[in-house]
């Protein structure tokens, strides 16, 4: 199974951009890449090749899961794996987040001690990596 | 694989605090702009259209995800909840009444000032046993007072306490209340008591009839922690509520363990840890001067053998020190013979801890010293007129942001002010009305900075602030502003009506290699503001 290494975090706030950062770099000793807009993604995927991408659901402009479709139309991301991040509003949303392709989700407001370890177990869970 | 280096965990705790100290900063903005946005959605007369409404959502859904990161999990379910109303709104194109608008910017308005008073956020602690220290949830109190509890649970509610009767406390089905009030004047002994028995762990509060002292020792022999006459003062009784569920603190308790046992010391800062309390282990009895100034702790924590230096010499060592005279040393050791325990507590300290010690026993224990100790110190480092903290204390805070700047490489500013032409507002008006001004400039100064702040009186008319994890642009936007307001704010004396402004210098820690340069290069700026015309407010280059 191949190591995670590589993540895109894409977060439209600034702070929450940064503690991940924190989390996901010191803590979880991953390279982390970060944007705060659904189309900086798509062109910043596509030149980083990142092993999997943190995205988060509602952000002004294109949206997580409008994102998450244009990666998929654009055959140098199509099979980079996407876990959304959300703040949780209904258990039936985060259903609807894994029916539309997320890998998985990651509730806001995360802990960034244990962040990292989060999306290890869930990388080693897929069947991806 | 990259992920085999272990982070530093004191690297990762001062980036977090960093950043938690940048956010708490903008999350006051954020709720400010919120607030701005609610009240003007309640005001109008065109009707609120579904874009405004957007907006709020958007503003709502981002402290909802953020703040629970950040330490503040009970203004992320609030935000939560205001976001699924204002979603449910949108979704059903309903139009919000002014009403509903203006409850919620009320809601906001809570929010915002909580965030102001200063919870403490709280890193969440999974797992974490001591839930009230660590305010991840309202505490819950149940009132007895034969049905007649209305007035009292509206009082509470709205400071944010979970308010149940006790018959409805089953509701609370796993979790018992916290307190328990009980109104002796409209309840019968017979069916209160058993009820408060029930739940031996719940502190309780007794309001009574009468204030007479057998009514009041007939109450501490009762076990109640708190008595309060008719006509209930809410004020007063909050105020105990808060001090007996050790609600917020400014800052959470600190402990400095010396314990050449690292495992055990390490333990100890777990548990601690778990209630509430930061600790900072030195396992080497010679590292204790220097833990002590770099961590300032509220109590320190000795074990009594340790090699090459016995807990008692160390303590006495600490107490050779005139700064560390006032805080707390415990011992904490094996030792259960009582004639030796004696003996070390008179050469120097003040109590003496039993290993093995129950985790419950060590936080009582421990937060029971660390309050009186933090009380003590605060009472003595305060200003009578303004409250603020006075002048060597504010010293000692700028020696510890300079440190903790260095270290975690952030940055930090201090701000020297003073007011202008004073002596002629005294010299006109009297002293009295000097003092007004004092105030004045002081409370102006506490509402308007950060919670993380500290605001000091330094001399006369002369305050100083410390601004951690804030540039040197940012601290000049921050006291800019403050110098508009206040040169705004009209005051009045002998029926006439006059403006006071003050000069400010501003350095930041970046640029100066100490605590004491660093206030001198604001004291330089601050006087170069004066020369420039006074009014207004100038930051200290550095030296290249």
């Amino acid at each position: 199974m191949k190591p995670l290494q590589r993540i895109l975090h894409v977060e439209d706030d600034v702070s929450i951009q940064e503690v991940a950062r924190v989390a996901l770099e010191i803590v979880g000793g991953f390279e982390v890449s970060s944007c705060d807009n659904g189309q900086a993604a798509l062109s910043q995927a596509a030149e980083w090749q990142p092993d999997l991408i943190l995205l988060d659901v509602m952000m002004p402009g294109i949206d997580g899961p409008t994102t998450l479709a244009k990666l998929r139309e654009q055959a140098s991301t199509q099979a980079i794996p996407v876990v959304f991040m959300t703040a949780k509003v209904q258990p039936s949303e985060i259903e609807h987040y894994r029916a539309i392709g997320g890998l998985d989700v990651v509730i806001k407001p995360f802990d960034p001690m244990t962040l990292a370890e989060q999306l290890r177990e869930i990388w080693e869970r897929s069947d991806v990596g | 694989m990259s992920d085999s280096k272990t982070p530093a965990a004191a690297d990762v705790a001062a980036r977090l605090a960093a950043l938690r100290e940048q956010y708490s900063r903008r999350l006051s903005d954020d709720l400010q702009t919120l607030m701005a946005q609610a009240r003007e959605l309640s005001t109008r007369q065109t009707g609120v259209d579904v874009e405004s409404m957007q907006t709020l959502r958007q503003g709502l859904h981002r402290i909802a995800g953020s703040a629970g990161t950040f330490g503040y999990p009970a203004l992320s379910r609030d935000a939560r909840e205001m976001e699924l109303w204002v979603q449910t709104v949108i979704e059903e194109a309903t139009q919000p009444t002014p009403a509903m608008l203006t409850a919620l910017f009320d809601r906001l308005e809570d929010c915002y000032r909580q965030l102001e008073v200063g919870a403490t956020p709280a890193v969440s602690e999974p797992g974490g046993s001591y839930d009230l220290a660590s305010g991840e949830r309202a505490i819950r109190v149940a009132i007895m007072a034969d049905g007649d509890t209305e007035t009292l649970m509206q009082a509470l509610g709205g400071f944010g306490y979970d308010c149940r009767t006790l018959s409805a406390a089953d509701a609370w089905a796993d979790s018992a209340p916290d307190v328990i009030i009980v109104d002796t004047a409209k309840i019968a002994e017979s069916a209160w008591k058993p009820a408060v028995a029930s739940v031996p762990q719940a502190t309780l509060i007794m309001l009574s009839a009468s204030g007479d002292f057998e009514t009041r020792l007939k109450a501490v022999r009762d076990g109640a922690r708190g008595f309060f006459t008719h006509p209930i003062d809410v004020p007063s009784l909050e105020h105990r509520l808060r001090y007996l569920v050790n609600l917020p603190q400014q800052d959470p308790y600190r402990v400095l363990i010396v314990d050449d046992d690292v495992d055990l010391a390490e333990h100890f800062r777990l548990i601690l840890k778990g209630a509430g309390i930061e600790s900072r282990v030195i396992d080497e009895p010679r590292h204790v001067l220097q833990g002590l100034r770099d961590f300032v702790p509220d109590l320190v924590l000795i074990d009594i053998n340790m090699p090459g230096c016995s807990g008692p010499e160390l303590a006495r060592i600490i107490r050779f020190d005139d700064d560390w005279l006032r805080i707390p040393l415990v011992y904490l050791s094996a030792e259960s013979d009582t004639h030796r325990q004696a003996q070390a507590l008179a050469q120097a300290g003040d109590d003496f801890l039993v290993k093995p010690i129950s985790d419950i026993a060590l936080v009582t224990a421990v937060t029971a010293r660390a309050q009186r100790s933090r009380q003590l110190s605060l009472a003595l480092a305060r200003d009578g007129l303004t409250g603020l903290i006075k002048h060597p204390a504010i010293k000692e805070l700028i020696e510890i942001e300079m440190s903790r700047s260095q270290r975690s490489h952030s940055e930090a500013c201090v701000v020297m002010i003073d007011i202008d032409r004073f002596k002629s507002i005294n010299d006109t008006y009297g002293h009295g009305t000097g003092d007004y001004v004092i105030r004045l400039l002081a409370n102006l100064l506490r509402q308007r900075l950060r919670r993380v702040d500290h605001v000091g009186r330094y001399g006369g008319e002369e305050f100083v602030a410390v601004l951690p994890g804030c540039s040197l642009e940012n601290a000049r936007e921050a006291i800019e502003r403050i110098r508009v307001s206040f040169s705004q704010l009209e005051c009045v004396a002998a029926e006439q009506t006059f403006n006071v402004t003050f000069s400010a210098g501003i350095a930041s820690t970046t640029g100066w290699a100490d605590a004491e340069l660093l206030l001198e290069a604001a004291d330089r700026a601050m006087y170069e503001a004066k020369q420039g015309g006074r009014n207004q407010v100038r930051l200290a280059k550095p030296e290249a």
